[in-house]
């Protein structure tokens, strides 16, 4: 009885500290404005898709009224309404969220999920496993995607479910190659030899001590390939090819390409799925990328030290310069200290990327 | 042993394409009973004596009528000599005549993509390395911010609408008459110039942009190896610094990007030839797509995987020669 | 003897995003003709930085630089144009660096990068300034020079690369050689061979060596005069015996007692306590009062000033150390 609690409390214990790191990984992404920039379109962008037919002014599939026909942005349609059924482009918009969040995000799950596990069997099992991988990855690098991904659908059928699981069939590859070789890194590492001596299992290994390793770099691809995905999805739909049954964005491109947008100059038929794609792609982007500067601090700093220069205070440069003198050496506490800080201050919000 | 790591790059390259082709005729297949049925599905007005008739002159005609694994070795034998099977279109055309005459119009485009996205995307990514941190850069970066999550076809509909429809600049549909109109002319070449314009530019700002970026991080990560401090205590020249020792350093990652890059422009391409209408291998594709034409569709599947093998293989070579230090297996 | 570098009062400093990084605080150095000049320190002390600076190589963004005077060979450097120094660096001063591996060119032949140096400064053909190459390369004692001129640095071991970089430094014969860790990379053994190489062609030529290290044994072997350095300054400098014999700064005792010697009867090896402070955090008065098993109030409060308590022996510390054997080891 002790020992199932105690269990109990291990594992209550165990979830939350994964909170806190999770928390903790927030807030520095966080610290960044790209981060920033990126967290809050998603945010915005969930809670959108989660509460759509609260948002959403109109129903987005009544086609009903025909006067509706062709309405340029108003207060009442805001992004106005679709030239040939007179939908409210605003409310598709609001509904396209749920398609392209949905499609996007669990697809980039499970490839990051796919892509570790595979990732790590290639890099710590190796041999027969190492090459079957490898080889099934260098051979799904060289056919290309979108065609592919037309040939199953084709092949499987248009759910949505049915293509999110072909994405994450063709989109693992890249992740798995480099947590591959960063396994192969990880493997060599003393604390993961002292568990081998110490008896531990293989699979305890890699779960216990080599995924972790790889964390920071599996959000990083969840942000990117739910990006690119969300492209990729968006380009089957335009081409008719996506969910016939759902509103999305690329769908609502291709509508307004058919429907004479451009002929008829119905350009905010266009720009609002547009800019819907735009957002969602963007704002997973950053996060992608912040977490790139994170995990690979060296291609941040070369642009940040020029924005560091251009912000510098001569005044306290010329303080830190004064200051080395053997003379003065005494005097720079008080005087400069209080100038240092507001100095910082300043970088705080001035100096990012 | 460079000689060594060629001939098994191209060993494997071979075995690649070989495992693509066999993966290309199957999967098709996946799920499929009866292939005759996609080709000729059950109509209501037809008895089923006579849809078992014509379903068996289908299969004798397309050779469906013997043993997947000998339809395989059948299909093997044909690609020898260049037959990659009939169509389903009315008329039972040869999948490579179809594709062939498709074939230069997609070069056309991705090429010419290429080369604009290559040239102008290495110049501007030099310029902003070289001038860190000041304008030229800033204006990179945030055009990279923003271009890199505009979908190629979302600006392809951009472009067409404003140049165009609005501005009427340049065809925003392609002029049906070009392919067949086509001669050897001024007025000719003009005219295919003209409707390539919108299509080439909406793929090649995607192109410029990353080739840029790509081309930036490298080059300002070979600035800050050792090796550039030797050259600057050396007394070198700044132009000797940069031309002999930067820019040599930092092609390479660009010449791998470059063949990985192919085969994601290859798939963007398909979504832009549909928005302009171009007669290529990318509308050819979907059109077999809409018709179950499922020989038309692994045929042109298997020149475009043959393609990037070909160009990631051709890549790798040349990497090869300007890196020194690869063996084999050393690579990625 | 001829004053070779005059450099007064270096300042360098990096702004980075927490703060500003304070690597040098104003450093003097002399140098004379055929002099061997040691500057030691742990690593992060600046000596790499103040190395750099004298052949103007830190560049701003990211340093901001500060100096009263700069002459070498008796003309003022100081405000001299890039293109000015281009034409001293590599001739008149080069530079050996510490890891051979990264400081040549991954894609070119070694004997290529050795021939650039013939061709910009003695501005001959490509083909003589091959065989001013292998004739280098000879000099250097390395084995079979024409055809390990064809090699590319990942071809060649880690002492052929060393002498490859030896070769490149000689090629102009300059008047200044700044060896900066030149033999930390390698294999104890090599490292010999190299430093015999190094100071052999410096004797011969009557160069002036400015040897960078964090290794006392070096030091002992090749410097004439040493300067000690600690978080950017330099904290006691004098001749090589005045060094070994009579060190008055409590961190040069400790280098010093650092260095494992065979008569050792104890089982530990001698250490000094903590570490080196972080260049954006620097202690209130002498940087190395807290590592200091001497340090009093004054220590805490004041940064003690260079003074002079021998013939060309100074030292940076309010309590120097008048006899190492009354103190026992540090």
């Amino acid at each position: 009885m002790k020992n199932k609690l105690s269990i109990k409390h291990r594992i209550l214990q165990e979830i939350l500290k994964r909170l806190k790191n999770i928390g903790l990984f927030l807030k520095r992404i966080w610290s960044h404005k790209q981060g920033k920039i990126g967290l809050t379109v998603v945010t915005l962008l969930v809670l959108i898709a989660i509460f759509a037919p609260w948002i959403a002014p109109f129903d987005p599939y009544d086609v009903s009224d025909r006067t509706l026909k062709g309405l340029p942005p108003s207060t009442t349609h805001l992004l106005g309404t679709t030239l040939n059924t007179g939908q409210d482009i605003f409310s598709m918009l609001i509904y396209g969220t749920r398609i392209s969040l949905i499609v996007g995000v669990t697809s980039g799950i499970c490839i990051a999920l796919v892509g570790s596990i595979l990732g790590v069997m290639a890099g710590y099992i190796g041999g027969a496993v190492d090459s079957l991988i490898m080889r099934i990855v260098d051979i799904m690098l060289v056919i290309p995607t979108l065609p592919l991904v037309i040939v199953l659908t084709n092949v499987f059928g248009r759910d949505y479910w049915i293509i999110i699981l072909i994405f994450v069939a063709l989109g693992w590859t890249g992740l798995s190659r480099t947590i591959r070789s960063l396994v192969l890194v990880l493997k060599n590492s003393n604390y993961v030899k002292a568990a081998e001596l110490a008896g531990a299992s293989r699979w305890h290994i890699m779960i216990r001590h080599i995924l972790p390793g790889t964390s920071h770099l599996l959000i990083m691809s969840t942000a990117l390939s739910s990006a690119g995905i969300m492209v990729a999805e968006a380009g089957l739909s335009f081409l008719g090819l996506g969910d016939p049954t759902a509103i999305s964005w690329g769908k609502m491109l291709a509508d307004a390409q058919g429907g004479g947008a451009l002929l008829f100059g119905a350009w905010w038929w266009i720009i609002a799925p547009g800019v819907g794609i735009f957002l969602a792609v963007f704002s997973f982007m950053r996060i992608g990328i912040v977490m790139e500067e994170i995990l690979n601090p060296r291609m941040k700093q070369s642009s940040g030290v020029y924005k560091i220069f251009k912000n510098l205070n001569s005044a306290y440069v010329e303080d830190v310069f004064n200051s080395m003198d053997d003379n003065q050496k005494i005097g720079i506490t008080a005087a400069t200290e209080s100038k240092r800080k507001g100095k910082e201050e300043t970088d705080g919000t001035g100096i990012e990327t | 042993m460079k000689k060594s790591y060629v001939i098994k790059r191209i060993l494997y390259s071979v075995f690649v394409f070989a495992v693509v082709i066999t993966l290309n005729f199957f999967i098709p297949r996946i799920g499929v009973e009866d292939p005759a049925e996609r080709y000729y599905p059950p109509q209501g007005n037809m008895s089923e004596i006579e849809y078992e008739i014509i379903k068996q002159a289908t299969r004798e005609q397309y050779g469906f009528d013997v043993s997947p694994w000998q339809q395989y070795l059948n299909y093997l034998e044909g690609l020898t000599h260049g037959d990659l099977g009939m169509s389903f279109r009315s008329g039972s055309p040869a999948v490579a005549d179809l594709i062939i005459d498709r074939l230069p119009w997609t070069l056309v485009l991705s090429v010419s993509t290429m080369l604009i996205g290559l040239i102008i995307g290495i110049m501007f990514g030099v310029i902003a390395a070289m001038k860190r941190g000041r304008w030229q850069d800033t204006v990179l970066l945030n055009a990279s911010t923003i271009m890199i999550a505009l979908p190629s076809f979302f600006i392809a509909l951009i472009l067409s609408f404003y140049l165009g429809f609005e501005y009427e600049i340049f065809p925003a549909y392609t002029d049906p008459n070009m392919v067949s109109n086509f001669e050897w002319t001024f007025a000719s070449l003009r005219n295919v110039a003209q409707n390539a314009a919108l299509p080439v530019l909406s793929m090649a700002v995607g192109s410029i942009i990353g080739y840029a970026q790509g081309t930036r991080n490298a080059v300002i990560a070979v600035t800050n190896e050792d090796f550039i401090l030797t050259a600057k205590a050396k007394g070198l020249k700044q132009n000797t610094i940069r031309y002999k020792h930067i820019l040599r350093n930092s092609m390479l990652p660009i010449v791998t990007s470059l063949g990985m890059s192919i085969s994601g422009l290859i798939g963007g391409q398909v979504v832009i030839e549909q928005i302009f209408n171009w007669n290529g291998m990318g509308t050819l594709f979907l059109e077999a797509n809409n018709m179950n034409d499922y020989p038309l569709m692994m045929g042109i599947m298997l020149l475009l995987s043959g393609f990037t093998i070909l160009a990631i293989l051709v890549t790798d070579l040349i990497y090869v020669l300007l890196d020194p230090r690869v063996t084999v297996g050393d690579k990625r | 003897m001829e004053q070779v570098l005059k450099l007064r009062n270096l300042k360098v400093i990096f702004p980075s995003h927490g703060g500003i990084i304070r690597a040098v605080e104003g450093v003097d150095l002399d140098i004379h003709q055929g002099e061997s000049v040691a500057l030691v320190g742990e690593s992060g002390c600046g000596k790499s930085v103040t190395s750099q600076s004298v052949m103007r190589l830190i560049e701003s963004p990211p340093a901001i630089t500060r100096l009263d005077t700069l002459e070498f060979n008796g003309k003022d450097i100081k405000n001299y144009t890039h293109k000015q120094m281009q034409d001293i660096r590599g001739k008149e001063m080069s530079m050996i660096f510490q890891d051979a591996m990264t400081s040549l060119n991954p894609v070119m032949t070694c004997g290529k990068q050795i021939d650039e140096m013939y061709i910009r400064h003695k501005g001959v053909s490509k083909k003589e300034a091959r065989e001013y190459t292998i004739e280098a390369l000879k000099l250097v004692g390395m084995p079979e020079p024409r055809s390990r001129a064809k090699n590319f640095p990942h071809e060649l071991s880690g002492g052929m690369r060393q002498r490859v970089l030896l070769a490149m430094a000689f090629a102009c014969l300059p008047k200044l050689i700044i060896a900066d860790e030149p033999t930390t990379a390698l294999d104890v053994t090599i490292q010999a061979q190299v430093l015999n190489v190094l100071r052999n062609m410096q004797k011969k030529h009557d160069m002036s060596l400015l040897l960078i290290t964090h290794d006392l044994s070096v030091v002992s072997n090749i410097a004439d005069i040493v300067y000690v350095m600690y978080s950017g300054k330099i904290v006691e400098k004098a001749s090589v015996e005045d060094i070994f014999h009579e060190p008055y700064h409590p961190y040069t005792r400790g280098l010093i007692a650092s260095v494992p010697k065979l008569s050792d009867t104890e089982k530990e090896f001698s250490q000094i306590p903590g570490t080196v402070p972080h260049p954006m955090k620097k202690p209130n008065g002498c940087y190395f009062h807290p590592r200091c098993q001497h340090a009093t109030k004054q220590c805490k409060k004041a940064m003690p000033p260079l003074i002079s308590v021998g013939k060309n022996h100074e030292v940076r510390c309010h309590h120097p150390l008048k006899d190492m054997k009354k103190e026992g080891k540090a």
